[in-house]
């Protein structure tokens, strides 16, 4: 009776969670230019015209080079972070941590804004270079989420086995750690390159005159009429997210069972 | 010898080889982060010229931000949106990682998980687009609800005003809720309830005894990862608030893109922080003092009366925060006040406790 | 029995973790080709002297050698050890051919040198065949195996075991117990074995060095360490012990005259009292099975006490006495092996005890 109860609720809400995303593809594939309801028939053009827009290729170009690089970038500082948190005790371990993992719950606004007046500060021209010094900041504190994990499941008696069998540290990162958590560099990869891919605000702020994709998308919900092809395009997106996500879903959870770890959860 | 040595002075000092390591990130997050934020707080002293910005220690952005009546009904508003999605989303989302954690098998949680999370990870931007299409004149609900016959004309509360701005950040940030009180209570030793109920509690008792006090850190923590983000939010209030949802974040915006004025835009982001800050601290001062109360009350106080003064304290707490917020030109005498009479009422528990 | 030259010597070496003094002053050498045990209760510092020789810890004073080198600033991968972990630490990404091969990858071996090696390392430990598994694909004694292997093939000097037989079954560890004795004599290297368990430690070495609180109590060969222990702390870890009052009467030319409870008048050696003990209140050690709980008609072997049975526990082969002997206040344990035709006495009984003053330790 109570589980019945607890299943219906679950559903229910897993319904408000998924609303917009079931939406998406109906706008994307009618043929009206109106994003309402009743439905007027099926049509492929968004997706056609999709390909007729310059700004949209820019703005894919850029997003794709801001989320590749960021991701890189994070992925190292968060294997940095991640290793010396779990490895070493160091004097202000808490207060160095805390202040890396605050983008976690810093609203995005106040990392652009403050951003924004140092470079104009400093004299530095926004560019897609600024928008990834912005995305390296919120996506390292995710990247050290997930790095932590995987180098927590480590055993340290690896690390001396290598050591005592001869092997420099360098060479023992090389052919113990690093094939150890490369699950989780590449899931933390896929994840950073999700957020930097989505991020709107410090692309808004820090861009300057390049669009990124999520900058153009917003722009374009100014005008009614560009409207469908941006559901074409937000329906390509949700489908390459949830593929990524797959992806790195599965590395994580290889990467927990190849260390003989317990699975305990999610992204976070 | 080199090589040899420098592991061994490595090895012998664990503190040296930790800071060297968390060096690059700590570093990127002192000069990208910790400075600029250091910068925003001297800006918003400074006063804004007509072309630049003059090197004048001012307190003016700070009287202009809490004082005038547009900035004010802003953060007011902010505050209030953002709490009210706190609890809605925090409410919701206990059940669901209840249901995850007790009712799901172990091998099917990661799924319910995956399938929680899969939503957040999608265009934030798009996502909350929808929500408009969902919620406007023409939209999903209005049309349904016209299908059905059960309203003549649409609805149009539901659109560009704090409601909608509320339902759709409760939308976006389900997720964060769900997943630390989803740790939370994963943690929990199974054994302690069984042995809860031995000891000849009911279901729901032991629930309210055992369960929900050892899921408190995961509460504490849900609350905060959607409180903080949330009173910043900028698209979601742009894209469905109207004139009538503007936040915070819209505020700075307007401040720093298009009228120029970082000082003021400064002060702004700075106040809202402290207001995240201050509600934040009156929370946990508030949590301090409930539980303080149930300790007292333990065994003797009903577990009704208990519920009721939880909701009491909380109500109190949110009521009493946004007084401040509104009374803003007044806060200094408001916030000492509540200070007081919670340290008062601190102390007072306390010796209550220590003579039963 | 010639003495064997020193492979290890420990001079006064202390070590810190911050203000916790882990090691204090050991002084000790292991010889060469020895099977040497480092035994002691949790956290008395035995784990962090085998790895101040593997050169996982650095020691804040004192000298540590390996072979006659002073082994400061030599690091763990230069040094002539190896280790088998207590996790046993098989690389979960490697087969297990990978993980024993791990050592030889620098020595420039041609792919079948390499393979011949890895499959006489493998031999010697029993897993013959086995090179091609996955190493998460085995079990626990398997595993322990690999980790020999892995050790052994770089031929050591001395082979390093932090508790290597803990995470094992009862039964599998006492098979890999005696594989253990095999395989040192076979390699004949020194090998030097961590471990809690003080049966296990008096099974398999030549000597040990019984630790407490980051000291050497009492470094000796298990017969020296279970008969004559040097103080009653090393006494009661290994093995149980009872202790009576005594006193000292005289102590002359290397004899010890005593008054004990119980006993009476009685000499001993000076061997006996190998805690020094110098006069006055001391007390009387005995191990259970050195005492006989005596039946009607059957003779003392050497002198007798008459004493009161409190406690009876039947263990199958063996049976457990608390006696008490008459003129003291608490009971000493006394076990009997039940061999046909003795029978097992009730409570309450009064019973004459055999006893030889030449099974007493003196302690302090």
């Amino acid at each position: 009776m109570k589980v019945n109860g607890f299943k219906l609720y679950a559903f229910c809400y897993l319904i408000f969670l998924y609303a917009p995303i079931i939406l998406l593809p109906m706008f994307a594939f009618n043929d009206a230019t109106v994003i309402a309801f009743p439905l007027t028939g099926f049509s492929t053009r968004w997706f056609e015209e999709m390909a007729t827009q310059p700004t949209l290729h820019l703005a894919v170009k850029n997003s794709l080079f801001i989320a590749v690089t960021s991701a890189v970038l994070s992925t190292i500082l968060g294997i940095f972070a991640a290793r010396a948190s779990t490895r070493y005790r160091f004097p202000f371990k808490a207060g160095i941590m805390g202040l890396i993992m605050l983008p976690l719950v810093l609203p995005e606004i106040i990392v652009a804004v403050s951003l924004l007046v140092v470079l104009l500060g400093l004299g530095v021209p926004l560019s897609l270079m600024t928008v990834i010094l912005g995305h390296v900041l919120i996506c390292t504190p995710f990247t050290i989420a997930i790095l932590s994990s995987a180098f927590q499941s480590l055993d340290q008696s690896l690390e001396e086995a290598a050591y005592d069998l001869g092997e420099t540290p360098a060479s023992t990162f090389r052919l113990i750690i690093l094939p150890l958590v490369m699950p989780g560099i590449i899931s933390s990869l896929l994840i950073s390159f999700t957020i930097s891919l989505d991020e709107f605000i410090i692309a808004f702020f820090l861009a300057g005159t390049q669009p990124t994709l999520p900058v153009y998308i917003f722009s374009q919900f100014r005008f009614p009429q560009a409207v469908p092809v941006i559901m074409a395009l937000g329906t390509i997106l949700v489908c390459l997210s949830i593929v990524l996500l797959s992806i790195a879903e599965y590395f994580r959870r290889r990467g927990i069972a190849r260390s003989g770890g317990k699975d305990t959860g999610g992204f976070l | 010898m080199s090589e040899g040595s420098f592991w061994a002075r490595i090895r012998r000092t664990e503190g040296g080889s930790g800071l060297l390591l968390v060096a690059p990130p700590g570093l990127y997050a002192i000069l990208l982060l910790a400075a600029p934020l250091g910068t925003i707080l001297l800006y918003s002293f400074l006063t804004d010229g007509y072309l630049e910005i003059i090197r004048d220690f001012t307190l003016m952005n700070y009287s202009e931000a809490w004082t005038n009546e547009l900035y004010r009904s802003v953060m007011v508003r902010s505050l209030a949106v953002s709490m009210a999605v706190t609890a809605i989303t925090v409410l919701l989302a206990f059940p669901i990682a209840y249901f995850v954690s007790f009712h799901v098998e172990p091998s099917k949680k990661s799924l319910w998980l995956f399938l929680i999370t899969i939503p957040f990870w999608t265009s934030y931007l798009i996502r909350v687009f929808l929500w408009k299409v969902i919620l406007g004149y023409n939209g999903v609900v209005n049309s349904g609800l016209l299908g059905i016959g059960i309203i003549d004309e649409p609805l149009t509360f539901i659109l560009y005003n704090v409601n909608s701005v509320v339902i759709t950040l409760a939308h976006a940030y389900a997720p964060f809720a769900i997943l630390p009180i989803f740790v939370a209570l994963e943690k929990i030793d199974r054994s302690l309830l069984e042995a809860g109920q031995d000891l000849g509690e009911s279901r729901f008792m032991t629930f309210l005894r055992v369960t929900l006090p050892l899921a408190m850190p995961g509460v504490v923590a849900s609350i905060l990862i959607v409180f903080i983000p949330t009173i910043g939010d900028y698209v979601t209030p742009q894209l469905v608030g109207g004139p009538e949802g503007r936040m915070i974040a819209n505020l700075i915006q307007l401040q720093y893109l298009r009228l120029d004025n970082y000082p003021m835009g400064s002060a702004i982001a700075v106040s809202g922080m402290m207001l995240v800050v201050l509600t934040i601290f009156f929370g946990w001062a508030q949590a301090r003092l409930f539980g303080a109360a149930f300790r007292w009350f333990n065994g003797t106080m009903p577990w009704v009366a208990a519920v009721a003064m939880a909701f009491l304290s909380i109500a109190a707490n949110f009521g009493g925060v946004l007084l401040i917020a509104s009374l803003l030109p007044g806060a200094v005498a408001g916030v000492l006040l509540i200070l007081s009479w919670h340290i008062a009422l601190l102390v007072m528990l306390k010796r209550g406790g220590g003579m039963a | 029995m010639t003495e064997k030259p020193t492979m290890i010597a420990f001079q006064d070496v202390h070590k810190y973790y911050g203000d916790y003094h882990a090691l204090r002053g050991i002084t000790a050498t292991i010889r060469a080709g020895e099977f040497f045990s480092l035994l002691g209760p949790s956290g008395c510092g035995k784990t962090t002297l085998l790895r101040t020789i593997a050169g996982f810890e650095g020691i804040d004073r004192g000298v540590v050698m390996i072979d006659g080198k002073d082994m400061a600033g030599v690091p763990a991968n230069k040094r002539p050890t190896n280790m088998v972990f207590q996790s046993y630490a098989i690389f979960p990404h490697m087969s297990v051919a990978e993980n024993v091969g791990f050592g030889l990858r620098r020595a420039g071996l041609s792919k079948a040198d390499l393979a011949a090696r890895v499959g006489e390392a493998l031999e010697m430990v029993g897993l013959k065949g086995y090179g091609a598994r996955a190493a998460h694909a085995l079990s626990g004694g398997q595993r322990q195996r690999v980790a020999l292997a892995r050790a052994l093939i770089l031929k050591p000097k001395v082979l390093l075991l932090d508790e290597p037989l803990s995470a094992l079954d009862k039964k599998m560890r006492e098979h890999m117990q005696v594989e253990l004795i095999r395989l040192q004599r076979q390699v004949g290297i020194t090998f030097i074995l961590v471990t809690h368990d003080q049966e296990e430690a008096l099974v398999m070495s030549d000597r040990i060095a019984v630790m407490f609180e980051g000291e050497i109590a009492q470094l000796a060969d298990p017969e020296t360490l279970y008969r004559r222990p040097n103080s009653r702390t090393v006494a009661n870890f290994i093995g149980t012990m009872n202790f009576l009052p005594a006193t000292v009467t005289s102590e002359m030319g290397g004899r010890i005259e005593i008054e004990a409870a119980g006993f009476g008048a009685m000499a001993l050696e000076a061997a006996q009292a190998p805690g020094a003990v110098t006069g006055g209140e001391v007390s009387v050690g005995f191990r259970p099975e050195t005492l006989t709980v005596l039946f009607d008609g059957q003779s003392a072997g050497d002198r007798e006490s008459m004493a009161t049975i409190e406690e009876v526990v039947y263990f199958g082969d063996m049976t457990y006495y608390d006696v008490r002997l008459d003129g003291t206040q608490s009971p000493v344990r006394i076990s009997m092996r039940n061999v046909f035709g003795r029978p097992v006495l009730d409570i309450g009984t009064r019973t004459r005890v055999g006893w030889s003053p030449g099974a007493m330790v003196l302690f302090r």
